[in-house]
């Protein structure tokens, strides 16, 4: 074990110091500066799900990092001025736009801007007396511009967060009180539509079933698929949208999703089959029935 | 039906999607959301697969971090689809291979690839006709870059133009030059064949031209004893299709240019059979009897550049003689002045000055009078429709 550790240390160290060749400029950092920083990231995206992963893929993980970036980073974490103006100099019109795109005016854009560069710098100092400097978390396995991207949204998204929940403590039991009558409200209206009683108690029935045999059936998806019907239904993206997030293109994210829904529909059917005790022809027809009230509701 | 189902289902994830997500990460601050060098690298599509997995399977249920992963990847949209498309290379050339095959390829495939193949065949069988047009655009260009201005036409009569007119009746009845190697060139070859006169002609062109020439005798034997016709004969259209170009050629030369508005075209050729001559012309030295129309259409193998350069000389003396009497136009071919207007095929009536059917004529009509009074020698004017020759 303790063999190994050291095996690990030296991959480490020897990825480090081609790191530091790799880059244009290193920044007068030396191995064992960078050595840490590395490990972290290993620990992170390699051993955590792997630990007996092997060396070379650990070497390649390292031969993958973005050496200039990560090099200018720890640069201005341990306090080089020269490696902090370029950070902002080369970054000021990506957090600008970042943060415009995440706030909804002006003035916020530039609070929110001013705000993260003062995150960086490490105004802000942790329990333990130490800045808390952002800059810490970067791995380099992403870009530094991505990296800063990132950081700009969740600020923007906490921001927004905890100002919303400060505003609407007292909205969100009205609005989860809305969300259910909504939901029973759906139901009503299709009750409304229909003749007699019994076939509306029926119906409801019937549509609250596969409602809750479809979230079962969502949540059995493997993880990707669920990621993309969360995309779609949930978040309302686009399917460019989804697929850029899935990492695949517009058509493949297309086709997915159609294979997602015969599935499903299959699942909720082997559902409402097995654990309710439901005909075929009454899935079937329920199937029709409940999409048909759903489409009136819609319009 | 498929697509019925997928409607179906469609409509119940909407419905499913407007609820409220209930997750257990949403909404709760102690959960560990991405943090920002995840989201990136994930957005980025940097991370080792296992990684991004466990990534995966966050985002499936928390909107926070979906959120955020969806922003930063149409942000770095570029980056992640070249990055998405790396992994799809070092795959396997047969991967590749099976996706171009595959049957969702072959499908539009097949029918493209028939289409393009029964275009190309298309192509391919109409291609002659369009050659032969392309020989004449490209090959009327040529004289028309070279400062090249035709001031007149032939004579029909000249020997030039007989020689020329026998070319067009051997092209239009499709026979063969049967001691020519290069019946191909025939009609490029034929063609400079046309009488005209030039202002200048560039050097550069002369000695291509006169390899034409020195081919042209060749060309001249293919008809077999062609009849020697009369100049009302020399503007006839060949009948064959094949001649028409030819033909139009022939009309183009057998009217003045300046009197008629002659086509584009024809116009072009005209240039180019100018050029023809106007490079015959430069080299001749003014050997002018011994042209005659029998050793044009002789048969005889080889004919003598001498002559061409004799009828090229002959063109010349006649160039620029136009007149215009009483509104009508006329160009002096072999003493006789020809009415522009004067149609072959039509029936002449001939009158000889002086006579009493003469007298009878300039009576009725005084502007054959007049023409008659101010062009010497024999006149072919069209008057009202009817064609007469006054001697």
């Amino acid at each position: 074990m303790e063999s190994s550790s050291r095996q690990i240390q030296k991959v480490l160290n020897d990825g480090a110091q081609r790191l530091l060749a790799r880059a244009s400029d290193s920044r007068s950092l030396t191995r064992d500066s960078l050595a840490p920083r590395i490990s972290a990231a290993v620990d992170k995206y390699l051993l955590r799900d792997d630990p007996q992963i092997s060396e070379a893929e650990i070497a390649k993980f390292i031969d993958e990092l973005q050496a200039d970036d990560l090099c200018l980073i720890i640069a201005c974490e341990r306090g080089d001025e020269h490696a902090w103006n370029d950070l902002v100099e080369r970054f000021t019109t990506t957090v600008r736009s970042a943060a415009r795109s995440a706030s909804s005016n002006e003035d916020a854009a530039e609070d929110l801007a001013q705000s993260i560069w003062a995150e960086l710098y490490g105004l802000r100092t942790r329990k333990d007396g130490a800045p808390a400097s952002k800059l810490a978390y970067y791995s380099g396995r992403g870009s530094l511009a991505g990296w800063l991207r990132a950081v700009v949204g969740q600020l923007a998204v906490d921001t927004f967060r905890k100002q919303s929940r400060l505003v609407q403590t007292e909205e969100d039991a009205d609005l989860d009180r809305l969300a259910h009558d909504a939901s029973l409200g759906e139901g009503q209206a299709v009750l409304a539509s229909i003749p007699t009683p019994e076939e509306s108690m029926s119906n409801r029935f019937a549509q609250a079933d596969m409602q809750q045999a479809l979230n079962t059936a969502v949540q059995e998806l493997a993880a990707e698929d669920r990621l993309l019907v969360k995309l779609y239904y949930f978040d309302n993206l686009r399917l460019r949208e989804a697929g850029a997030v899935l990492g695949v293109h517009e058509a493949t994210a297309s086709r997915r999703l159609t294979r997602i829904q015969t599935d499903l529909r299959k699942r909720v059917a082997k559902i409402l089959i097995d654990e309710r005790g439901w005909t075929q022809t009454e899935t079937e027809k329920s199937f029709a029935e409940v999409a048909q009230h759903l489409d009136i509701a819609q319009i | 039906m498929k697509e019925e189902i997928n409607n179906e289902m469609d409509l119940l994830l909407r419905r499913l999607g407007r609820r409220p997500e209930t997750s257990a990460f949403d909404g709760n601050g102690d959960v560990d959301h991405l943090d920002a060098d995840e989201l990136s690298a994930y957005a980025e599509n940097v991370l080792p697969a296992a990684a991004r997995a466990r990534y995966v399977t966050h985002l499936a249920e928390c909107a926070r971090c979906r959120e955020l992963v969806a922003q930063l990847s149409s942000s770095a949209g570029v980056v992640h689809v070249a990055e998405v498309a790396k992994p799809s290379v070092p795959s396997g050339l047969r991967k590749f291979l099976a996706s171009l095959f595959s049957p969702m390829v072959l499908r539009y495939a097949v029918p493209a690839l028939g289409l393009i193949l029964v275009a190309a065949i298309g192509l391919f069988v109409l291609r002659p006709k369009q050659s032969g047009d392309d020989s004449i655009a490209q090959k009327t260009e040529a004289p028309t870059s070279t400062s090249i201005t035709a001031t007149n036409t032939p004579d029909p009569n000249s020997p030039a133009a007989k020689t020329f007119n026998d070319q067009q009746r051997q092209e239009a009845a499709g026979k063969p030059a049967p001691s020519s190697g290069s019946t191909g060139n025939q009609p490029a070859a034929a063609a400079p064949e046309t009488t005209g006169t030039t202002s200048q002609v560039a050097d550069t062109s002369r000695d291509a031209k006169a390899k034409k020439e020195e081919q042209q005798p060749v060309v001249n034997e293919a008809p077999p004893a062609p009849k020697p016709t009369p100049a009302s004969d020399e503007v006839k259209r060949p009948a064959d299709a094949e001649g028409r170009r030819e033909a139009s050629s022939v009309q183009v030369t057998a009217e003045p240019p300046r009197a008629n508005a002659v086509e584009v075209q024809s116009a072009k050729i005209e240039e180019r059979k100018a050029a023809e001559v106007a490079k015959a012309r430069s080299d001749a030295d003014a050997n002018k009897g011994q042209a005659t129309f029998g050793a044009a259409s002789s048969g005889i193998a080889a004919r003598s550049r001498a002559q061409s350069k004799d009828d090229a000389e002959k063109d010349k003396n006649e160039a620029g003689e136009t007149r215009t009497i009483a509104g009508r136009h006329f160009r002096k071919k072999d003493n006789v002045w020809i009415d522009s207007a004067y149609d072959s095929s039509k029936s002449v009536t001939t009158y000889t000055r002086g006579s009493e059917a003469y007298r009878s004529l300039t009576a009725d009509e005084p502007a054959i009078k007049t023409i008659a009074e101010k062009l010497d020698g024999e006149v072919i004017v069209v008057w009202k429709g009817r064609t007469y020759r006054i001697k």
